[in-house]
């Protein structure tokens, strides 16, 4: 038996948690993206004309929108978990009807909310800017589906681990911000020297942008399916270890 | 019968500490029950367990019949918790936090929503119900926290410290709340630091330190079996010949200038003052004044434990 109210009102709180402080969730994402575009894009596009093709500030959206979708969804249930531990908010919901897997697919899901809304909306402010062409809408929404799904479940896994604030942004500092840049946001591996794309291959972020590089653009170093399964294996591995730990009790019950 | 909470065997240790080390413990449906312990003594650890915060390590526990574990479901519905900390929120209202709390117990909106406004005009916090958590004075956070553990209306409530802190007021405006709680037939378990109030309130209690009940019964039970209480009586016309007269009384007489005290020490000083005072009269005895000490909760705390519930 699944407790449905239960389960849909914690997926409610945690949608509008983020809705309701929308200036720090939803707007920054999407000024920095207009930046990246006007900034990078526009000054850096007399250089590079095009990469297979493609006008640069076109090339460099597609790994926005993922750099838009990988903060947003790892924050939203690293901080909300962080903040329910230290403020022993956890406690109202352990002690409800809620199973562990109810529990940790809530957070989940409020946090893949709101990595596709943001990853949506820079889409979309990517064809309003520069007239960012979608060639597949429904493997590029498939794909920002699952990266959200991904990191959220990894923002769960961190926000169960840390003890402070500095765990969290260390986790973001030291690893997501250099692989989503290392993942080829503003390059094609192709440009870089043989050492340094070997190295790429292990980044699983680069094959992510490019899954959505292939869904929106048609172009890509690596094919789609890749993408797909790197997608689909992160979210898989990163859930289970969630659902794990809240079964665990590890660092939320004493 | 079956139980409201039955526990067995209890056993949970913290990496460097034994928290509980085998507590039995059985509360009857529409008991109010008292768990009275010094600090560390193990009485939120039991109360995590029942309630799913802290997690089972040895022994059982059931909840109207059903183990925690494995129909966790049920017994935490039936299950309205007031942890000793505050829990706070800071993005919603404090109506809309009761509306959810009610949610994750499987409650629709629509149905909350009545007991919602219910509970906040009982608790006084209809005015406060678009502030966060952090804006309520302490005060207004312990109504409020107590108000959240009664939204899935639970059949049994529990009660972690509910009246630390608060001002005598708030405190006696509570206790009538548990008091009506109690007539409709909830089943309460309370953990207090004020000896005072589980002897007011509470039908059975235990005590509880380093992590092993020490003594359980109702209030006056407990009373009774630390044993005396004392009457002191000044008086004056007393003489030596009386003694033989006063003999079936445990007594010492301590003369004064102006006159003298005798001290009886009883197993019950209402039942035995009569007696007493009458034997005294009869003899031509001048009564100046009468004490009564009863032994209280607090001398069977002292005893039982060593020390004083706040040390």
């Amino acid at each position: 038996m699944i407790n449905w109210i239960g389960f849909r009102t914690l997926v409610l709180r945690e949608v509008t948690r983020f809705f309701s402080v929308y200036r720090q969730t939803v707007i920054p994402g999407l000024i920095s993206s207009g930046l990246y575009i006007i900034i990078f894009g526009l000054t850096l596009q007399r250089r590079i004309t095009a990469i297979d093709g493609v006008p640069y500030t076109v090339y460099i959206l597609p790994g926005l929108i993922m750099m838009n979708v990988i903060t947003n969804a790892y924050n939203n249930t690293a901080s909300s978990m962080l903040q329910m531990k230290l403020l022993q908010q956890i406690q109202d919901m352990l002690i409800t009807p809620l199973s562990n897997v109810e529990l940790a697919l809530a957070f989940i899901i409020g946090g893949a909310v709101r990595g596709f809304v943001n990853g949506i909306l820079v889409l979309f402010l990517g064809i309003f800017l520069v007239g960012m062409p979608v060639e597949n809408p429904f493997s590029a929404i498939f794909i920002i589906f699952m990266v959200s799904w991904a990191f959220s479940s990894i923002g769960l896994v961190i926000g169960i681990m840390a003890e402070t604030w500095d765990n969290i942004a260390t986790m973001v500092n030291f690893f997501i911000t250099p692989l989503i840049f290392l993942g080829g946001v503003f390059y094609s591996i192709d440009m870089l020297p043989g050492f340094w794309r070997t190295i790429s291959l292990a980044n699983p972020i680069y094959y992510l942008i490019n899954g959505l590089r292939q869904s929106v653009l048609g172009v890509g170093d690596t094919p789609f399916s890749t993408s797909l399964i790197a997608s689909v294996f992160m979210t898989l591995l990163f859930s289970s270890i969630g659902i794990f730990l809240f079964h665990r009790g590890y660092r939320i019950k004493s | 019968m079956i139980p409201a909470i039955e526990i067995r065997n209890l056993h949970k240790s913290y990496e460097d500490t034994i928290a509980l080390r085998g507590i039995d413990l059985t509360i009857r449906p529409g008991e109010f029950y008292g768990l009275l312990g010094p600090n560390g003594a193990g009485k939120t650890t039991t109360i995590g367990i029942i309630t799913g915060l802290v997690r089972l390590e040895e022994g059982s526990v059931s909840v109207f019949g059903k183990d925690i574990i494995r129909d966790y479901r049920f017994t935490r519905s039936k299950i309205g918790l007031s942890p000793q900390e505050f829990t706070s929120d800071w993005f919603f209202p404090i109506d809309k936090l009761l509306i959810f709390q009610a949610g994750y117990y499987g409650i629709p909106k629509k149905e909350a929503q009545p007991r919602v406004e219910e509970l906040l005009e009982r608790f006084g916090l209809t005015e406060k119900r678009g502030t966060k958590m952090r804006q309520l004075s302490g005060g207004m956070k312990r109504r409020f926290q107590i108000a959240k553990a009664l939204v899935n209306d639970p059949d049994i409530l529990i009660l972690d410290e509910p009246t630390a802190g608060v001002d005598v007021q708030l405190r006696h405006m509570l206790w009538d709340f548990l008091r009506e709680l109690h007539q409709q037939g909830k089943t309460i378990l309370l953990t207090t630091h004020y000896i005072e109030e589980a002897e007011l309130l509470c039908e059975r209690v235990s005590i509880i330190n380093d992590g092993s009940i020490v003594s359980e019964g109702t209030p006056q039970e407990l009373i009774r079996s630390l044993g005396k209480g004392m009457i002191e009586v000044a008086l004056s016309g007393w003489d030596g010949s009386l003694e033989a007269k006063m003999s079936s009384f445990d007594f010492v007489y301590e003369p004064e200038t102006d006159g003298g005290r005798l001290i009886f020490s009883v197993d019950n000083p209402e039942r035995e003052l009569t007696n007493i005072i009458a034997t005294l009269s009869s003899n031509e005895c001048h009564i100046h004044e009468v004490k009564i000490n009863k032994a209280s909760l607090e001398d069977v705390f002292v005893a039982t434990t060593g020390r004083g519930i706040n040390d």
